[in-house]
């Protein structure tokens, strides 16, 4: 029996090596393709369901969102360059999340009382806008056990552009013109959106503690 | 994507940073699952593109076939064969009667001169 495998093992690796041999390169290069979008999706996939989940306040909602993100992103953005995928990726799902408030706002006008629309555009003063790097946060005084709930409550009330330039920016890790990219602005209007969107924040959990 | 901590962003964005990282850590199986299956399906759509081009052959003769048959029926003439004689019918009928003997008669050019001037 032993001798057996021992016979039939390098037979099956000749086998594969065969199989492997009659793909097109074609074949390969799609098989090659697909790797790499399953590797970046999977690397995506959690952020962005949290990333849905805080903005629709549903799990089941945001799962819709993201395999609705994922499925128009392979269509229309899988030949890019895998650099420009993440703001890619990231601009589809700002843009189904939008689409999702619309559907909503159009369902129920009361539920703009719940999300309501801000102006965020304006300019803000850039001495106003410097942050304090020292300064230990409004986090660091909230029990930690608490910490995690306080923020998803905190980043729940955040208007809608202030916690995609949040989310994008501080956890996703994109600069400043990818994170533009994202959610189809300007580079001030990102700026603006996370000043806000941190001096919100601070003033949320401190509240919270 | 491991983001680099940015010197201009307070440091409490990186506790924040910390807690959202963490949330991802723990959800729970069927979401799991389900994030899964949307990956497989979007894979799925990126798999069809390559399945497609395998006709392209076949639709390429198909068009050329079409285009063949749509145009074989009126070739174009350039405008040198246009400017071609050609023989007419009443010339073919001329020719068989054997009027070009016409073309022997000296009296016949001295008439036609005659009537040239005559009319010119």
């Amino acid at each position: 029996m032993a001798h057996d495998q021992r016979i039939l093992a390098p037979t099956m690796a000749a086998q594969r090596v065969t199989d492997l041999d009659w793909m097109s390169r074609d074949e390969v290069q799609a098989a090659t393709a697909k790797n790499h979008l399953d590797r970046f999706l999977r690397s995506v996939e959690r952020r962005a369901l949290r990333i849905a989940e805080l903005s629709v306040g549903h799990r089941d909602e945001a799962l819709d969102l993201v395999q609705e993100a994922m499925l128009a992103f392979v269509r229309n953005y899988a030949g890019k360059p895998e650099a420009e995928w993440p703001p890619l990726f990231y601009r589809v799902l700002d843009s189904r999340v939008t689409d999702w408030h619309r559907r909503s706002q159009v369902r129920g006008r009361w539920l703009a009382v719940l999300w309501p629309t801000r102006d965020d555009e304006e300019d803000t003063d850039p001495i106003a806008m410097a942050v304090d790097a020292a300064e230990t946060g409004p986090l660091a005084r909230l029990a930690s056990e608490n910490a995690g709930e306080a923020l998803d409550a905190a980043l729940r009330q955040l208007p809608l552009r202030q916690r995609q330039a949040f989310l994008l920016r501080i956890w996703e890790g994109l600069d400043v013109a990818d994170t533009a990219t994202a959610m189809r602005c300007g580079e001030g209007s990102v700026k603006t959106h996370l000043w806000r969107a941190l001096n919100a924040l601070r003033t949320a959990l401190e509240a919270h503690r | 994507m491991k983001p680099t901590p940015d010197p201009n962003q307070p440091n409490w964005t990186e506790q924040a940073r910390s807690l959202l990282e963490a949330s991802t850590q723990s959800l729970d199986a069927a979401t799991l699952s389900r994030l899964n299956r949307a990956r497989q399906r979007a894979l799925a759509v990126a798999q069809r593109p390559a399945n497609a081009l395998r006709w392209a052959p076949g639709l390429a003769a198909a068009a050329l076939l079409l285009a063949v048959l749509f145009w074989w029926p009126y070739p174009k003439h350039s405008p040198a064969e246009a400017r071609a004689p050609t023989l007419l019918p009443e010339d073919a009928e001329l020719l068989a009667e054997g009027e070009f003997e016409m073309t022997d008669d000296p009296e016949f050019y001295a008439w036609l001169d005659a009537d040239g001037e005559h009319n010119g």
